[in-house]
């Protein structure tokens, strides 16, 4: 029998660690599966792929770690991370790309540091900042599958790719489209040069939009072309509204707090109204495109709320999401790289001890003011 | 949740709309309703009674009666030792059969497991002493009053087992102006507290005037949770032509925790370090009220007390009104239990109460409830996962601490952090370790943490003092040295005048203790490092022989 008295509280609740993390994943989905409909299935191949090599890099740290692999996988945050960079990296990414980003995430920012709990920063962001500095060319162009895409590519002035909308049909979920996408992730399976054709290399709006000063949403929109035709333009808004809902569902499940969703969509919100001149060609933007462009949603809800790498405190956390909106907003129109969100949560992550030593509540029973100590030599 | 009241409940609870919102707080299951199903039982008297000299907080009692000696109910068998004492009285008459180290439980982790009880035999009789029962209470004077609770050996009733008598008199010259009577009882599992309300209000109402006069408070509340509604019920009753007011709080856990009570009812805190008594206020349990109120009406000393006897295993979990002393197992028997589904025995709620090991533990003074718990109740808690930061914990703390950081700082012993993250101000209550996820004894982490700093701190004095000699030897050194250099030819008078120095500050009586001070560092340091110790004993026996080899 037991020899040692078991200490207080004896009862617990029944949440566990593994069932916040499927509620997460859970959460994911209907943008996941929003972005797989305009996108198609080289989205999931991403998923499927990150996913896998995942459990199998978690693994083998484990084991290197001394640590019991079935019980330490059993938190399933090294799916989380896995599917968050899925989503990140552009579909059609080759195997390798997929799989030195995730060897990043995992081993590196994860394990190196101490595992779970202990990464300073966000790990899925990690992998994902990596393969934009060393392969910025293979991670900044969208490929989706098309069938007739010989006939439908016209190059405008700026040699970006435009659609053609009369002619254009996608058909990413056809046995060709997935075809077409595995071919993209496992190039090797080619059997000639002519079979391996590459998808319409697209890009997302904001780039589109930076390059050619004018939003690809807003002009789609403007055409008058159905909300739920398959065009990649009206794709990202209906994504980001997935995402907003999935966010909404952790919410309503108190998993996350609304400080870093809401002060990061707020300061992007109005930082985007302050600059946005209309009428003028002005690269900056409207506040809807740079709220439902892109993966504005998908960074409030699921990336920046990351409780390991965060701020913990409510004041903290406010704060934190205001310097991750600001950093989103810059980032997006005055830096130099084409995406915001991986280095915008990165800066985030540098300011989260510093802000948890400097905003803590205010204890009950203490003064309002915190006793500071000599604690920052 | 007060928003809410103001609007949806004004007519109903009016009492509730002028209570404080209260931070954190968690709402685990209750477990309540099981063991109210019956009225209070009375108990037949066991074979053996066992009664601990120390029931209390603060100094054991000292026992006034020899093995063989005869006593009588009602009669002092203990007396009370020092500033915090509390006598102890023979719930019945019979033969002391022993005095002796036996099992006890008791709500304050650190004590001992096994400490010094009095066994008494009863022999059936029930032969009573006199006592002097006083209907006409209000009539004593404050002293008078104070006197005889002190006499009944009454401490809180309600787990802590502070002293009553002192707790109402309090050194500090400001007075009470506010006494709270806590009737919440949000600890699950509990009922006692609600039981005795909703039979006894009438007498718990007079407990509760008798206080008050006692105190010299200005106002006293009796605040009690808002589903407990049999118990609200009695207690509009018996309070109809009373001073005392009621105050009906929204339930949550640990709404009626000492510090999380004043707030809701004043809205103020009680600064960190400092007691309720500081800022003219004053708690007394539910129980205890109604002890005070047996001790002057009846003139009763604090022999018997009303404890919950609840868990799955047991048939019929109920609260009894059992004299102090019973064996729980005895309490178990009359429940039928079933000793095969048992896992756990618990003195107290299942959030704060502590484990015992033995079934045979008497019910004292503070014990307000025994769960026998099965499987179903207390599963074999999931394995401990890394903490993940998500903050579930903080936003549950009632003292709106940061008990992630804190673990953080608990594990790397950053003491100093520890301290400015509040770690004192932490009052265990185990709503951290409750909703964590992943499953982290957060609590044990914190009381580790407690009791390292605590001696952290005495360590530092005592690094302290020895810092001061060794400045001291130094400068005593040095001062020699220089004299040695400078004035050669007085160097005769200059170790004079050292000497003389080295005797004053180190007379006799300095000596001696500081002798017996290093020896106590030295006999620390080896309790320490037992195993460097036993290695360097090795080397050191090992080189003879090697020695005797060449």
């Amino acid at each position: 029998m037991t020899s040692l008295a078991s200490s207080s509280p004896m009862q617990t609740s029944s949440q566990s660690v593994s069932d916040i993390m499927k509620l997460v994943l859970l959460a994911l989905m209907p943008g996941v599966l929003v972005a797989t409909w305009f996108f198609g299935l080289g989205i999931l191949i991403n998923i499927i792929l990150s996913c896998s090599i995942a459990i199998i890099l978690e693994s083998g740290m484990l084991r290197l770690r001394n640590r019991n692999i079935r019980h330490h996988l059993s938190d399933n945050s090294a799916l989380v991370t896995a599917v968050l960079f899925g989503i990140a990296i552009p579909p059609g990414s080759p195997w390798w790309l997929v799989a030195t980003g995730i060897f990043f995430a995992i081993v590196i920012a994860k394990h190196l540091y101490g595992g779970l709990g202990q990464n300073p920063f966000n790990p899925a962001m990690c992998g994902y900042a990596m393969l934009l500095l060393a392969f910025p060319l293979e991670m900044t162009g969208w490929h989706i599958p098309n069938e007739i895409i010989d006939s439908s590519i016209r190059l405008d002035s700026l040699g970006i790719p435009e659609i053609d909308k009369t002619q254009l049909v996608f058909s990413p979920f056809s046995l060709s489209g997935l075809q077409q996408s595995l071919l993209l992730a496992f190039p090797f399976f080619a059997s000639n040069s002519q079979e391996f054709v590459d998808g319409l290399a697209m890009a997302t709006p904001l780039i589109e939009f930076k390059m050619a000063a004018h939003s690809a949403l807003l002009k789609t929109r403007d055409s008058g072309l159905f909300w739920l035709s398959r065009q990649a333009e009206t794709g990202w808004e209906l994504i980001n509204i997935g995402y907003f809902l999935g966010g909404l569902f952790l919410l309503y499940k108190r998993i996350i707090s609304w400080h870093i969703p809401f002060s990061i969509l707020l300061t992007i919100c109005i930082i985007s109204s302050l600059f946005y001149a209309p009428g003028s060609v002005a690269v900056y933007g409207t506040p809807y495109l740079h709220l439902f462009g892109s993966a504005t949603m998908l960074a409030a809800f699921f990336i920046a709320t990351d409780p390991v790498s965060a701020a913990t405190s409510k004041q903290g956390k406010i704060i934190y999401g205001v310097l991750i909106g600001c950093a989103i907003y810059s980032i997006r129109v005055w830096g130099s790289y084409l995406d915001s969100i991986a280095f915008a949560v990165l800066f985030g992550n540098f300011f989260a001890p510093v802000l948890d030593h400097y905003f803590r509540p205010r204890i009950y029973g203490h003064a309002k003011k915190l006793p500071q100590s000599n604690s920052e030599a | 949740m007060s928003l809410f009241n103001k609007f949806f409940r004004s007519d109903k609870e009016a009492d509730t709309s002028r209570s404080f919102n209260i931070p954190g707080g968690i709402r685990p299951a209750e477990y309540k309703s099981m063991s109210l199903r019956s009225r209070i039982m009375p108990t037949p008297v066991p074979e053996c009674l066992i009664l601990p000299l120390k029931q209390h907080q603060g100094d054991s009692a000292l026992p006034l009666v020899t093995v063989g000696q005869k006593v009588l109910k009602y009669e002092k068998i203990a007396v009370a030792r020092g500033d915090l004492g509390v006598p102890v009285h023979a719930p019945t008459s019979g033969e002391i059969i022993a005095v002796e180290l036996s099992p006890v439980a008791t709500t304050n982790a650190n004590q001992d497991f096994n400490q010094i009880c009095i066994h008494l035999a009863p022999d059936g009789k029930d032969k009573a002493k006199i006592i002097i029962a006083n209907s006409d209470y209000n009539s004593l004077s404050q002293a008078k009053l104070i006197e005889i609770i002190t006499d009944a050996g009454i401490c809180g009733m309600g787990g802590a087992g502070f002293p009553t008598a002192r707790k109402i008199n309090p050194s500090n010259e400001l007075g009470i102006d506010l006494l709270i009577i806590n009737a919440m009882e949000c600890e699950p599992f509990i009922t006692a507290d609600e039981a005795l309300v909703r039979e006894r209000a009438a007498a718990v109402v007079i407990g509760a005037e008798i206080l008050l006069a006692a105190t010299s408070a200005s106002r006293c509340v009796i605040a009690i949770e808002d589903n407990k509604t049999d118990a609200v019920e009695q207690l509009r009753t018996a309070l109809k032509n009373s001073s005392v007011e009621l105050k009906i709080l929204p339930a949550k856990y640990p709404a009626g925790g000492e510090k999380q009570l004043i707030q809701a009812i004043t809205g103020k805190e009680v600064p960190t370090g400092m007691y309720p008594a500081d800022i003219g206020i004053l708690l007394q349990n539910v129980g205890t009220a109604y002890a005070v109120y047996r001790a002057i009406v009846l003139g009763e000393p604090c022999i018997s007390r009303i404890t919950t006897l609840t868990g799955s295993t047991l048939q019929t979990p109920k609260n009894f009104e059992t004299l102090l002393g019973v064996p729980a197992s005895f309490l178990f028997e009359l429940c039928g239990i079933d000793e095969k589904a048992r896992v756990k025995t618990i003195v107290g709620g299942s959030m704060m109460g502590v484990e015992t090991l033995s079934n045979d533990i008497p019910i004292t003074k503070t014990t307000n409830c025994v769960i026998a718990g099965s499987a179903q109740e207390f599963p074999t808690p999931a394995p401990e996962h890394s903490c993940i930061r998500c903050g579930f914990c903080a936003n549950v703390c009632p003292a709106k601490l940061l008990p992630q950081q804190l673990l953080t700082y608990s594990i790397s012993q950053d003491q100093e952090q520890l301290e400015e993250h509040g770690i004192f101000d932490c009052i265990e209550c185990g709503a951290c370790a409750y909703i964590c996820p992943s499953n982290i004894p957060l609590v044990q982490y914190y009381r580790s943490s407690k009791s390292l700093l605590k001696g952290y701190q005495t360590d530092q004095e005592q690094s302290a003092h020895w810092q001061e000699r060794f400045q001291f030897h130094q400068y005593r050194g040095k001062k020699a040295a220089d004299d040695a250099m400078d004035k050669k030819p007085k160097a005769n008078k200059t170790k004079e005048r050292i000497e003389q120095e080295t005797v004053t500050a180190f007379d006799d009586s300095a000596r001696e203790s500081a002798r017996q001070e290093i020896a106590a560092a030295v006999a620390r340091v080896q309790a320490r490092k037992p195993r460097i110790i036993a290695s360097s004993n090795n080397v050191d026996q090992d080189k003879p022989e090697g020695n005797s080899n060449d």
